[in-house]
């Protein structure tokens, strides 16, 4: 494929060649495209498509997964909109969340990622010790900020906020129902930060070196390379790292389940673990597969939506 | 046409499969084998036990000793013990099992409303009736089997252990602050204050798994009514903003107003409390004997060794219950899948009965049943042997968990608002209202007038 995106052979001759009907060998091709194709077609039938059609068919149900089910309609969607406040606050807080993880995952990554293109040794150990956290476990990320945002022992954060004069600002940062959510956006963040930093940065080195010398010869500053060469060139990478990392932070849910579980009262609440406790707390299947439903709509509304910002005109991204 | 035609298959055969996969069929064990009665030669196989305990927790210990001891005299039976100690992730396993039905033939549960609506289905053996048979119902402690029971009075889950729950002290700590142990709930808050200005966090909790501080909620209602009291708010019988409710919810909110809970005690989890307790940080504890290989034997420092002493539930003014009525249960039980129910299971079970409270009591614990005394550890500390024999000494009523008497939804929403009610983000009265209001929706789902 050539820089401006499009292939040298033409592009629809060259694939009607290679793979339509008067293409070289294409009943051989459909064979093998089959043979391909079809095994993670059904894997993917099996654990994506068929789950999200059993949730929509629960979803018009009243089932405790012992009594009859009973068929109410839309009356879950009905008390899930209208009437019930913490689905509400729950929808709210996953965005929140969302945005936290956003902006650590990705904005952080960036500016990492741009850091280390800067770098003329060190930078593979650098990537290395940053894609770390994302290999660590839930539960030891989970632990370890819970040390670090404790208040009684005292943890690190309200002794780097004691030792510089900042004492008034400790609190409990788990607890406090202002600072809960925050405080469990942030590991996740943190935890694939590097994953997204060691994606943009192949996708950076991608960017001709030719094009930014010929910039900075003409005088343009390190910013305005970023912003004119570097961003546009990486717009493709960035578009799926931003898919990637809206719908794991729509689905997020360990680490803040096992730092708060949801608490104080509702204020970590999020879809996820709301309907993981509507189902298996509440033993209420047909309203939790309701919450489920309205997680996956969410997640291929906000996939639609990046989409359509990201296109250009008469262009496809995905 | 044909789409529409196509698009009503495939939701046919959607249907249809999770019909399949979802089991709703009604089958259940026959009235015979919810009685316990089984018929037949014993023909050995491997039987699953799915539990909600430590996998090397003396219970399971000597569960599996008696399995092997069994094992011998039947070859080809094997116990196969799958552990779950996390609550919330064994709990999830046994919904899906139930609605799958495919429950094993011993799962753990406690007497809540979810193990009733298994009852009512006819999916649990009645174990009452099963101890009646075996000729060992009379062993067993009155508590132990009181602990059990369901609201029809039957007992449907064997008890594997004995436990009291007490408030564990810290005596330097007690002294330094210049008080003593409290005789009454309010003289519990007021020693807060003395506690806190010694450096001391007063109360340990954990804060994070919900059914602790809920046991503090449960206290006052249980000094002035008894269990009468949450028996009738889970019907809706009774609300929290009555005077027994609203001495609870006062109580709650005047101890975390009086700072007796560390600071951000809502994330921290029973480890983090306890080692606040074992490390000398916090005064009190609120623990049971399960704990006493940790609270009374030569594992803690030797600083605090000698300085752990425990009193009992304090009582109130008006009280209805005696100072020896506090927290006692028997544990989870083990409950038998009617479904599963065979001559093996029932002759294991009786096996089980017979030798299994002498193997339990020889590791230091409290056994369920009567006549086994309990072996004390040789590291243990004096108050060991001490709170043992508190058991002979108990009251004819316990106080029974909140946690297990209301329905999930509204024991959810009191555990996450109790949180708010003791850090001051909600008031009493805001704490009440939303309880009665969960009450109202969700016990009809649960509890028939």
């Amino acid at each position: 494929m050539s820089r401006n995106g499009k292939s040298p052979g033409g592009g629809p001759r060259n694939r009607s060649l290679r793979h339509g009907n008067g293409g070289v060998l294409p009943g051989r091709n459909r064979r093998a495209a089959a043979v391909f194709l079809l095994p993670p077609l059904l894997v993917y039938l099996a654990t994506v498509a068929f789950p999200i059609g059993e949730s929509l068919f629960l979803s018009f149900f009243q089932w405790d997964g012992i009594t009859r089910m009973k068929f109410i309609g839309l009356d879950n969607y009905r008390q899930l909109l209208t009437i019930d406040s913490t689905f509400r606050s729950a929808a709210v807080h996953s965005l929140v969340y969302l945005a936290v993880n956003l902006v650590i995952q990705l904005g952080g990554a960036l500016l990492v990622a741009n850091a280390l293109t800067y770098l003329r040794r060190g930078q593979d150990t650098l990537r290395v010790l940053y894609l770390l956290p994302a290999v660590l476990s839930t539960v030891a990320i989970a632990l370890l900020f819970q040390r670090v945002y404790s208040a009684e022992p005292e943890g690190v954060i309200n002794q780097v906020l004691g030792a510089v004069g900042l004492g008034d600002l400790s609190r409990p940062w788990l607890s406090d129902v202002h600072t809960a959510l925050v405080a469990v956006s942030v590991p996740e963040g943190w935890r694939f930060m590097g994953l997204y930093t060691v994606i943009l940065l192949a996708g950076l080195l991608t960017v001709p070196r030719e094009v930014e010398e010929a910039a900075r010869l003409d005088g343009a500053s390190e910013t305005r390379i970023f912003f004119q060469i570097r961003l546009p060139h990486l717009r493709p990478v960035w578009l799926t790292t931003l898919v990637m990392a809206t719908t794991y932070g729509l689905r997020g849910f360990d680490v803040p389940y096992l730092l708060t579980n949801g608490g104080p009262g509702v204020s970590t609440e999020l879809l996820t673990t709301y309907m993981y406790k509507t189902a298996f707390t509440s033993t209420d299947y047909g309203y939790s597969s309701a919450i489920s439903v309205f997680i996956v709509a969410e997640c291929v509304v906000a996939v639609g939506i990046i989409v359509a910002l990201l296109r250009r005109r008469g262009e496809a991204l995905l | 046409m044909n789409a529409r035609r196509g698009l009503w298959s495939l939701a046919g055969t959607m249907a249809c499969l999770l019909v399949a996969v979802t089991g709703c069929g009604t089958s259940a064990g026959s009235p015979a084998a919810v009685r316990g009665s089984v018929s037949g030669p014993i023909e050995p196989h491997t039987i699953t036990w799915l539990n909600a305990r430590p996998s090397d927790g003396p219970v399971i210990k000597a569960v599996a000793d008696v399995a092997a001891e069994y094992g011998k005299t039947h070859p080809g039976f094997k116990l196969d013990i799958i552990s779950t100690p996390d609550r919330p992730s064994y709990l999830q396993k046994v919904v899906t099992l139930a609605a799958a039905r495919k429950l094993p033939e011993f799962f753990d549960v406690d007497a809540t409303p979810f193990a009733e609506k298994l009852r009512r289905q006819n999916r649990l053996v009645d174990v009452g009736n099963l101890l009646d048979e075996f000729g060992a119902k009379h062993r067993f402690r009155p508590l132990a089997l009181d602990y059990q029971k369901f609201d029809n009075g039957g007992v449907y889950g064997l008890p594997l252990e004995f436990a009291m729950e007490h408030f564990w002290y810290n005596k330097s700590a007690f002294a330094e602050a210049g008080i003593e142990p409290p005789r009454t709930l309010d003289e519990f808050i007021a020693d807060c204050k003395p506690l806190r200005a010694k450096g001391y966090i007063p109360i340990a909790l954990d804060g994070k798994d919900g059914w602790p501080l809920e046991r503090y909620l449960a206290y006052y209602p249980f000094r002035l009514q008894g269990n009468a009291f949450v028996k009738k708010l889970k019907r809706g019988d009774a609300k929290m903003t009555d005077p027994a409710g609203k001495a609870g919810a006062d109580f709650i909110a005047r101890l975390g107003a009086a700072g007796c809970f560390a600071k951000g005690f809502s994330s921290a989890g029973y480890t983090d409390a306890t080692d606040l307790f074992t490390t000398g940080r916090a005064a009190v504890i609120n623990d049971g004997t399960w704990d006493l290989g940790l609270l009374a034997t030569d594992t803690l420092p030797a600083s605090l060794r000698n300085d752990v002493g425990y009193f009992k539930l304090p009582t109130a003014q008006g009280a209805a219950t005696g100072t020896d009525d506090y927290v006692v249960s028997s544990g989870i039980g083990m409950a038998v899948n009617s479904q599963k129910f065979d001559p093996l299971v029932k002759d294991f079970l009786k096996y089980l009965v017979s030798r299994y409270p002498a193997k339990y009591a020889a590791m230091g614990q409290l056994s369920p049943t009567i006549d086994t005394p309990t072996a004390i550890p040789g590291n243990a500390t004096p108050v060991y042997g001490q709170v043992i024999r508190e058991a002979e000494r108990l009251g004819t009523r316990t106080a029974k968990p909140w946690d297990t008497e209301l329905d999930p939804t509204t024991n959810n929403v009191v555990q996450q608002n109790l949180v708010l009610l003791a850090q001051g983000n909600m008031s009493p009265e805001a704490f009440m209202k939303s309880v009665d209001q969960a009450v109202t929706t969700n016990s009809p789902r649960y509890f028939s007038k």
